[in-house]
């Protein structure tokens, strides 16, 4: 699979190609600040958060790892919607206290230990679980955790993608658009586009 | 007029003048009868506060179906105010290139997603702010064509509209030369139409040469799409020179460049420059009627404050969720029955695959080619058709619809994330037919203003699912023929169609084929929800072509 060299983005922001509205978007999220201190969630609920985070987008190389769980808990908290939900699911601040509370209920069910206390493979253990619709629990019967996984992979899968790392490592530079694109066939790129490293 | 820049010949102030004269004319020679010629004032029950304040229309929603109407009723020379539930925005400064900055332009305001294929809303086909969802919809805008109008004569299915193609042809080709539509000429799948495009099409990008190579190998014929994005400078009344589009990419959240021919940048810009009013941050609540059941004005909340603008007519065009449920939240033109019935939405289902080439999906309109095709397909077992077109996608957009349909995560996920600039889509856009299982309703959960969320069915029924199995075949064919690898399909539906349709009887339609309402002697309704059948192609083209259009009924019933 393709890689891309580190820092491409980043030196991309202090260019001109990208727009100043553009490139303050992308250093909040850049700089945000790495000790957050949750709002809607408790502590042992925000930590167990963090954890599944942590399995759905495991980062072993990256000193620092993107952390996703903030965007989750300021959104709870302000109660924001992303225009939609699907009807058989209760409102969002209820799915996720009782589908974070199952994944518990699962990691109690299979091993008699909270999912915070288990290693990575118990933790993926747990999680394949929920990804097959079989986890343990019985908040389960209050949420549906097919859809519960969807939604919480999706939004988690929206900050990740949507961070400044995430996109060098992908390959990402639409942010630079100015002034504009002229080479857009198949194989044509522009100077700033980065080119693929071989590992 | 442009201050350095020559017209050139064939671009020239769009909005022509021996279309638009005329009716100015005999507008403004007959303005003194225009209050006379609405019997309001006599029939009110108590005198108005303030007669000053009675405007001669309220439009709500400045999107597809709200600004050209606005537009054309200011320039008749009518009192025009329109309200906008979103705030007004300065693309240049406000819009990020950046899909989460851009999050904004949507209607956030959350739906209820029920049936067997509950449909996305948000990003997907909702938007917000002056311009409505035009600030975010991709431009695609293929005339419909003259068997979409007429499914059930054809087929035996759906509904037929209630006059033809020729009705719209007019406009059709007002709108192209007044937007700017970048596209080929002659339309390969149209070719005898009157008029080109005014501009040619724009370049394709690499998921577009991928489907035209594929295509071409498997006798499918294709087509650089018609969009209305500026292939170049355009020079339009009202607004003065667009720029042209750069290929940034970006057309599925906002242009910052005004090339994308959204509606903050066309048709409520000309309204304005001939008297319309448009107020932003202004969210309609209540729609007030006398006693014998016209409607006297609206109430709306702008910043905290609870207004009432009065109005001699009404033009709800707040799109194909909000304008049933503010019918609903009012009980008006209720007596059909048919108000959040017959809810349609276009199968939209992508193919998506890995290939070797780079294509950097961020460059270049998302859909820069398409093939109609299957518009008619001889291997059809299902009533319509659809189109094919080739989609460059933003990478926030895809990774969050790949996890919906694949459920990757871990490792796995982060790996195939990695092959983003090698992986290209194709997509359709299906006709669908209406059926009792899908409606809108208002549900009993309610939202932070204390109105009732609204709810909406939808269970792609036997011929969606025909067309689904026929598309996706196809696709996995092209894609294949393309060197893909890797290949997936999501089963996705967009656009919200139908539920306050047009029809000839108030017994089983909202409004009648001049756009008004059967209950309501002075309400019009344009938006896509006065659709009676969903068409297989994009919609924003013929609702703008049905604003000007219910515009140009409406002016002429003042003239009766």
């Amino acid at each position: 699979m393709p890689h891309y060299p580190e820092g491409t983005v980043r030196a991309l922001l202090a260019t001109s190609h990208v727009t100043p509205a553009t490139k303050a978007a992308l250093e909040a999220r850049l700089h945000a600040s790495a000790d957050y201190a949750p709002q809607f969630f408790d502590t042992d609920t925000y930590q167990l958060l963090r954890a599944v985070a942590a399995r759905l987008f495991p980062q072993p190389e990256r000193e620092t790892p993107i952390e996703l769980a903030p965007n989750v808990d300021q959104r709870l908290t302000a109660g924001r919607a992303d225009g939609w939900r699907y009807d058989v699911m209760p409102p969002d601040r209820e799915a996720y206290r009782l589908g974070l509370g199952g994944i518990n209920q699962a990691a109690q069910a299979q091993f008699q230990q909270p999912f915070t206390a288990l290693d990575e493979a118990g933790q993926d253990a747990v999680l394949e679980l929920l990804a097959a619709g079989k986890a343990p629990g019985e908040n389960w019967a209050q949420v549906s955790q097919k859809y519960f996984f969807e939604e919480l992979l999706a939004e988690l899968t929206e900050s990740y993608y949507a961070h400044p790392l995430a996109q060098e490592e992908i390959g990402y530079v639409g942010m630079a658009d100015q002034p504009g694109w002229t080479r857009i066939g198949l194989n044509q790129l522009e100077d700033r586009e980065p080119t693929e490293v071989k590992l | 007029m442009p201050d350095e820049e020559v017209l050139e010949e064939g671009v020239l102030n769009p909005v022509q003048p021996e279309i638009q004269d005329p009716l100015l004319k005999s507008i403004l020679a007959e303005s003194e009868a225009v209050p006379a010629a609405a019997p309001t004032e006599q029939e009110q029950a108590a005198p108005l506060p303030d007669p000053a304040d009675e405007v001669d229309c309220v439009v709500i929603g400045t999107g597809a179906g709200g600004a050209p109407l606005l537009a054309r009723l200011a320039m008749a020379g009518l009192k025009v105010v329109a309200l906008e539930a979103g705030p007004r925005r300065d693309p240049t400064k406000d819009y990020a290139t950046d899909e989460k900055a851009q999050n904004f332009l949507f209607w956030n305001d959350e739906r209820l997603s029920a049936g067997q294929n509950p449909v996305a809303f948000g990003k997907n086909n909702s938007g917000t702010g002056v311009g409505g969802s035009t600030l975010h919809y991709t431009a695609y805008t293929p005339r419909a064509h003259r068997g979409d109008l007429q499914l059930h004569t054809d087929f035996g299915q759906g509904v037929d509209w209630p006059f033809g193609i020729e009705e719209l042809e007019p406009y059709y080709e007002e709108i192209e030369h007044f937007l700017g539509i970048s596209g080929p000429t002659p339309y390969p799948w149209d070719p005898t139409r009157r008029k080109g495009y005014p501009l040619a099409p724009l370049p394709l990008n690499g998921a577009a040469q991928l489907m035209e190579r594929a295509c071409a190998q498997l006798g499918i014929q294709t087509s650089p799409a018609a969009n209305a994005a500026l292939s170049a400078r355009y020079y339009q009344e009202g607004i003065g020179w667009r720029e042209a589009c750069t290929n940034r990419g970006f057309c599925q959240a906002g242009c910052n460049r005004g090339a994308k021919a959204s509606m903050d940048v066309t048709f409520l810009p000309l309204a304005e420059s001939y008297g319309a009013e448009i107020r932003a941050d202004a969210y309609v609540t209540e729609i007030e009627r006398d006693t014998t059941g016209r409607v006297t004005g609206v109430v709306y909340e702008q910043h905290g404050q609870t207004v009432r603008q009065r109005c001699r007519h009404l033009f709800l065009c707040a799109g194909a969720v909000e304008t049933p449920r503010l019918l609903m939240l009012n009980e008006l033109a209720l007596s059909s029955g048919h108000v959040g019935k017959n809810f349609m939405a276009h199968p939209g289902m992508q193919v998506w695959g890995t290939f070797p080439e780079d294509i950097r999906p961020y460059k270049g309109i998302p859909g820069g080619l398409i093939s109609e095709d299957t518009h008619r397909p001889k291997d059809a077992d299902f009533a319509g058709g659809y189109l094919l077109q080739s989609i460059g996608v933003m990478p926030v957009t895809f990774a969050t619809q790949m996890v919906r349909q694949r459920k990757l995560w871990g490792q796995p996920l982060r790996d195939y994330m990695r092959s983003y600039n090698h992986i290209a889509g194709i997509n359709i856009l299906g006709d669908c037919l209406p059926h009792a299982a899908n409606f809108m309703e208002l549900s009993d959960e309610k939202d932070a203003r204390g109105l009732p969320k609204p709810r909406l069915h939808f269970t792609a029924q036997e011929n969606e699912q025909r067309m689904n199995r026929h598309a996706e075949k196809l696709m996995r064919q092209i894609w294949e023929a393309a060197g893909a690898t890797d290949i997936w399909a999501f089963e996705r539906y967009a656009h919200v169609i139908g539920t306050a349709r047009m029809g000839r009887s108030g017994d089983d339609a909202v409004v009648n084929p001049e756009g008004k309402a059967f209950d309501v002697p002075n309400l019009y309704i344009c938006d896509n929800s006065v659709f009676p059948s969903a068409l297989s192609v994009n919609p924003a083209l013929t609702i703008m072509a049905l604003s000007l259009r219910t515009a140009d009924k409406f002016l002429a019933s003042l003239r009766a």
